[in-house]
């Protein structure tokens, strides 16, 4: 280490001659430019002010004793600065080891959460689902049926980051373990409810709307645990209307029941079904209005659903400086024929 | 290995003492003003956190002068509550007194070697030492 | 955004919290820490005000709800009172409005 300062030092005490002389600003920039290489070499800044003090005292061999004292006794204030600098560095590495298992992580809970979008005829699907961190607090899945029907499951976990995607995966493992489409909404909603109850801390609890689409009446069931309402869209009348609902979020309580509805889905009808990291976009420090995610939806509703979905999320995504403060997930239906 | 000479902690007083000391044999022994701050930081950190932490103790200095190998060794001791999670207080960011300390891990870094004994309830024995390159 | 609380014990078995700010993921830990301990006690009865609350997140229902918990517990009584519309929809949505007691305004007993 002490040839490597010995070096640095004769280069700093080169530099600092011609800028005394010259006062050029090609030496400052010089400096600043050796200046990242320390950081970069991790010199503390206690041994650049040594490396300036040694050029000092080799420049000017009759420089007064009490500048030289001044000069150590800056060097001692700087050695916390090294250490914090020393700390800082190790910190930084540590961080990254985390990102990247976190980013392992996060892959694998893509796989396991994985779910296929069906081709039902008649009926167009789209979806996004993005989370804001590396990892996904919102969950969604398709489940056709023997008789043909499609269920959809959206789900958000209070919370987001790992501890909400490590809750995902088990309402995952619950829902695969129950004969959904033997099942109606409101059945399913009150064994998820049961499962959560159980399993999960009492401050956590998951919401969930869970919809059957029936193809050959063209029906949609639904029933909601707390979720955030979706929308139906009467394309006869060009209107929105809020899909409202009654149901308590899962797990609060253990004996909750939910209602069901109905609701008969006509030609170019769609549904949208989205979390609430849709709905609480912030622009700057004014929160958008429901209204405004439908009059988005509606300036692409003459694209196919997929691209509905998104273009609307990269509305969005820019109106929050591409920085989103929730895991955003938006599903629309639309009936064909 | 020369004698030890120890300095007594006991008020906040006697870390400035510590470091007096050391600083003196550090320059002695050899070692450039670089050194002698970062030697004079450790005796700092680890006299502070006697001062803090336990009712009394001691930093002891021993200089190094073998065949091949010159250097400062600084022996911190104390009768106070010990340590329970080593590996914690050894773990950046981590600070009992939720300060800006360097804390051990800054004394580790300051340093070239350095070992910990612990006993909760009996005290704690610290050895680093800094050679002289 | 900060949340500020400030806990008001009007008689020896009633307090009120007042909050103001923002309730979120940063701001819910605090709220936990103020809100439970005054849930465990015995009969306590806890008012909420939330009237200087504009914002607040699922993880704020999540705290109301283990204070919920709670206070079924220790039989202590929990109120959420001036509630804001934003924050009100929020506890309509999830439901939690038709187990919890909750005013939209009018302050009980306060002066």
């Amino acid at each position: 280490m002490s040839s490597l300062l010995k070096l640095d030092t004769e280069g700093y005490k080169a530099l600092m001659k011609r800028y005394i002389e010259t006062r050029d600003e090609q030496s400052l920039y010089e400096i600043e430019q050796a200046s990242k290489l320390f950081i970069k070499n991790s010199i503390l800044p206690d041994e650049i002010v040594n490396m300036h003090i040694q050029s000092l005292k080799d420049l000017y061999p009759n420089l007064s004793e009490d500048i030289q004292y001044s000069m150590n006794f800056l060097l001692e204030a700087m050695i916390a600065y090294g250490i914090a600098h020393q700390e800082y560095q190790q910190l930084r590495e540590k961080q990254s080891e985390l990102k990247s298992e976190i980013s392992v992580a996060a892959s694998m809970q893509e796989t396991l959460l994985e779910t296929k979008k069906p081709t039902i005829d008649g009926l167009d699907i789209g979806v996004i689902s993005v989370p804001a961190h590396q990892m996904n607090g919102d969950y969604h899945h398709f489940v056709k049926g023997r008789d043909g029907s499609l269920g959809i499951a959206i789900a958000d976990v209070i919370g987001k980051g790992i501890p909400a995607a490590l809750c995902m995966s088990m309402i995952k493992y619950a829902m695969d373990s129950y004969p959904e489409d033997a099942m109606t909404p409101k059945a399913i909603l009150a064994n998820m409810n049961r499962v959560v109850e159980r399993n999960v801390d009492p401050s956590m609890f998951i919401t969930m709307f869970y919809a059957q689409y029936l193809p050959s009446d063209h029906t949609l069931r639904y029933a909601s645990a707390g979720h955030e309402p979706g929308f139906y869209y009467n394309s006869s009348q060009d209107t929105f209307e809020e899909l409202t609902t009654k149901g308590l979020v899962l797990g609060v309580t253990p004996d909750t029941t939910y209602p069901q509805y109905e609701l008969k889905i006509e030609s170019n009808d769609m549904v949208i079904l989205l979390t609430d990291g849709v709905t609480e976009c912030r622009d700057g420090e004014r929160f958008i209005e429901r209204q405004e995610v439908l009059d988005v939806i509606k300036r692409y509703a003459h694209l196919p659903v997929q691209k509905i979905v998104d273009q609307t999320f990269k509305y969005f995504e820019r109106l929050q400086d591409f920085e989103l403060r929730d895991d955003f997930t938006l599903l629309i239906l639309r009936r064909e024929v | 290995m020369k004698p030890q000479s120890c300095v007594n902690i006991k008020k906040e007083w006697d870390i400035v003492a510590a470091r007096q000391l050391g600083r003196d044999i550090a320059r002695k022994i050899g070692f450039g003003t670089v050194d002698q701050a970062r030697i004079a930081t450790t005796i700092s950190e680890l006299s502070r956190n006697i001062y803090l932490y336990a009712d009394h103790g001691q930093i002891c200095f021993e200089v190094i002068d073998t065949f091949d190998n010159k250097g400062l060794c600084i022996i911190a001791i104390d009768v106070g509550p010990g340590i329970e999670d080593i590996g914690q207080v050894l773990e950046d960011g981590y600070s009992t007194s939720g300060g800006l300390g360097a804390g051990l891990p800054g004394v580790k870094r300051l340093m070239d070697e350095f070992d910990i004994h612990s006993e909760v309830g009996k005290g704690t024995r610290i050895k680093t030492i800094k050679w002289l390159r | 955004m900060n949340l500020t609380i400030n806990v008001v014990d009007e008689q020896p078995s009633k307090s009120i919290v007042y909050l103001a700010g923002e309730i979120d993921a940063y701001t819910a830990p605090d709220l936990k820490e103020a809100l439970i301990p005054l849930m465990r006690q015995e009969d306590q009865v806890v008012a909420v005000d939330l009237a200087e609350v504009n914002y607040m997140d699922s993880t704020g229902l999540g705290t109301f709800v283990s204070a919920l918990k709670s206070s079924k517990e220790y039989n202590s009584k929990l109120t959420l009172v001036n509630i804001q519309d934003r924050v009100l929809r929020l506890f309509q949505i999830t439901g939690l409005d038709e187990i919890m007691d909750i005013r939209a305004s009018i302050r009980g007993g306060s002066e």
